[in-house]
């Protein structure tokens, strides 16, 4: 399969999500996605990132019956496959998940071992399974860790061996969940150039603006479970009324364009 | 800092450089020669016990480690032990009592001997090659990784309450205190353990563990 870069990878069209307290999570999230395009969502805490998010592989809802699930029948398609109970192997080898916290992600003994850990669920012979797993430790910076333990790793090693794991799935979407939080600048500033380097479609939920309008070719702004803004992240992230009315702020990397200090 | 959970720190020593499989086989040897021998013959049960703590000692475990472990084990071994005679309205069941705390004891340090000489994901390994069942392997896998998700955890909650105690002190209010941390750990355990699974799922984990050392 080789799409061109105009064709859509993921539609959503109407996804609602009320979690079992009764809070509306999201509410008609509407948009698609081309391939190669990297999307950036945006907004305060709770506002529905994570949850959209893990709707693109079926994580949620938990139990995608008609008469359970609060979620309109397939409201995603991921490469013209619905998100479903039918599809759910499908649509995970096609979406590629990285969690906000390493630690839930790596469970295995050795780093080696966890990139396998997809490779392997995929059925791939062992030497194809070895080549993706030093391939994709080298796509990360990451030469050589394959027998480091995985509880000697810094938070930012932990990160990038959990995008290791994931990339090594070769997914076709990466949907990363708050890959910056809590990384200092340096590893940060490679994670970022490890993101830029992958060539598929990305959505990244993220607070940090910055990031967005350096990496992302289009943003997203989501607040209480609904889109409230869509297109260029320095048009959308650069109006300032915008901003403020969803908890966010100008990033500094806009304000300096357009106020240079004297 | 007192860190039950001490880190694997690289030592070298004589027991260190045997290979994984001598260990595990010196190892079983042992708890077996325990518990093939009579539970009331003191003086090989104590010869048994030297051996143990000589072959600790040659691996270079710190006494006070030992020491601490073995203090929380026999609490344990002890009620357990006691239950015994207790059901017998202490009329008998010495013998059975004693064979338990011999053989408990001598069991307890040679896995202590073993996981403190072979790294685990390499003990892993060696117990996969004798075939030990995939799913068991699992068990111990995660177990051993999320000891120390969760004992760091702990430890936080442990500090932001010492944090906000300042010198309230009493017995009562600890145990509240404690058990009230306890009920979090659960909690936010059972949270961690649905992320985790989410996570295994997300890669196409479909109930079946494949490993590349098969």
């Amino acid at each position: 399969m080789n799409p061109s870069t105009a064709e859509t990878v993921l539609e959503v069209s109407g996804l609602s999500f009320s979690y079992p307290n009764g809070r509306q999570a999201l509410d008609g999230v509407r948009f698609s996605l081309r391939h190669g395009e990297i999307l950036g969502i945006v907004g305060p805490s709770g506002a529905g990132k994570s949850t959209l998010l893990l709707h693109l592989n079926g994580l949620l809802p938990l139990r995608p019956e008609p008469t359970r699930a609060s979620t309109n029948g397939a409201a995603v398609h991921v490469a013209g496959l619905s998100v479903g109970a039918a599809n759910l192997a499908e649509v995970r080898r096609r979406v590629g998940f990285l969690f906000q916290d390493p630690d839930d992600q790596l469970f295995c003994p050795t780093v080696r071992d966890d990139v396998a850990f997809g490779p392997l669920n995929l059925g791939l012979p062992r030497a194809e399974v070895e080549r993706r797993v030093v391939e994709s430790l080298s796509a990360v910076g990451l030469e050589g860790f394959e027998s480091r333990s995985t509880l000697q790793l810094s938070l930012g090693e932990r990160k990038r061996v959990c995008l290791a794991g994931v990339i090594a799935c070769q997914p076709l979407i990466l949907a990363l969940d708050e890959p910056f939080s809590n990384l200092d600048p340096r590893a940060r500033r490679a994670l970022v150039d490890v993101l830029r380097r992958f060539e598929g479609s990305q959505i990244i939920a993220t607070h940090d603006l910055d990031v967005v309008v350096e990496l992302c070719n289009r943003v997203l702004v989501l607040d209480e479970g609904a889109i409230r803004a869509d297109g260029a992240p320095a048009v959308v992230l650069g109006d300032q009324a915008l901003m403020e009315r969803h908890g966010l702020e100008v990033p500094l990397r806009l304000q300096l364009l357009r106020n240079p200090p004297q | 800092m007192n860190d039950p959970l001490a880190r694997p720190r690289p030592i070298r020593s004589l027991c260190h450089r045997l290979p994984p499989i001598v260990a595990l086989l010196l190892s079983v040897t042992v708890i077996t020669v325990g518990m093939l021998l009579p539970p009331t013959h003191w003086p090989s049960h104590g010869a048994l016990l030297c051996i143990l703590l000589a072959a600790l000692s040659l691996a270079r475990v710190p006494f006070r480690v030992v020491a601490g472990r073995l203090a929380i084990f026999l609490a344990f071994a002890l009620l357990f032990a006691v239950s015994v005679p207790l059901s017998q309205g202490f009329r008998g069941g010495w013998e059975i009592a004693q064979g338990i705390l011999c053989r408990g004891t001598e069991s307890f340090l040679s896995g202590l001997w073993l996981i403190s000489v072979v790294p685990f994901d390499r003990l892993l390994a060696t117990l996969r090659r004798l075939y030990v069942p995939a799913i068991l392997l699992a068990i111990l896998a995660f177990m051993y990784r999320f000891l120390f998700v969760l004992w760091d955890e702990l430890d936080t909650m442990r500090a932001a309450r010492r944090a906000r105690t300042f010198d309230r002190a009493g017995l009562v209010f600890r145990w509240h205190n404690a058990a009230q941390m306890i009920g979090m750990l659960l909690i936010r355990s059972l949270g961690r353990s649905e992320r985790v699974y989410g996570a295994m799922c997300a890669r196409g984990w479909d109930g079946t563990l494949r490993t590349l050392d098969e």
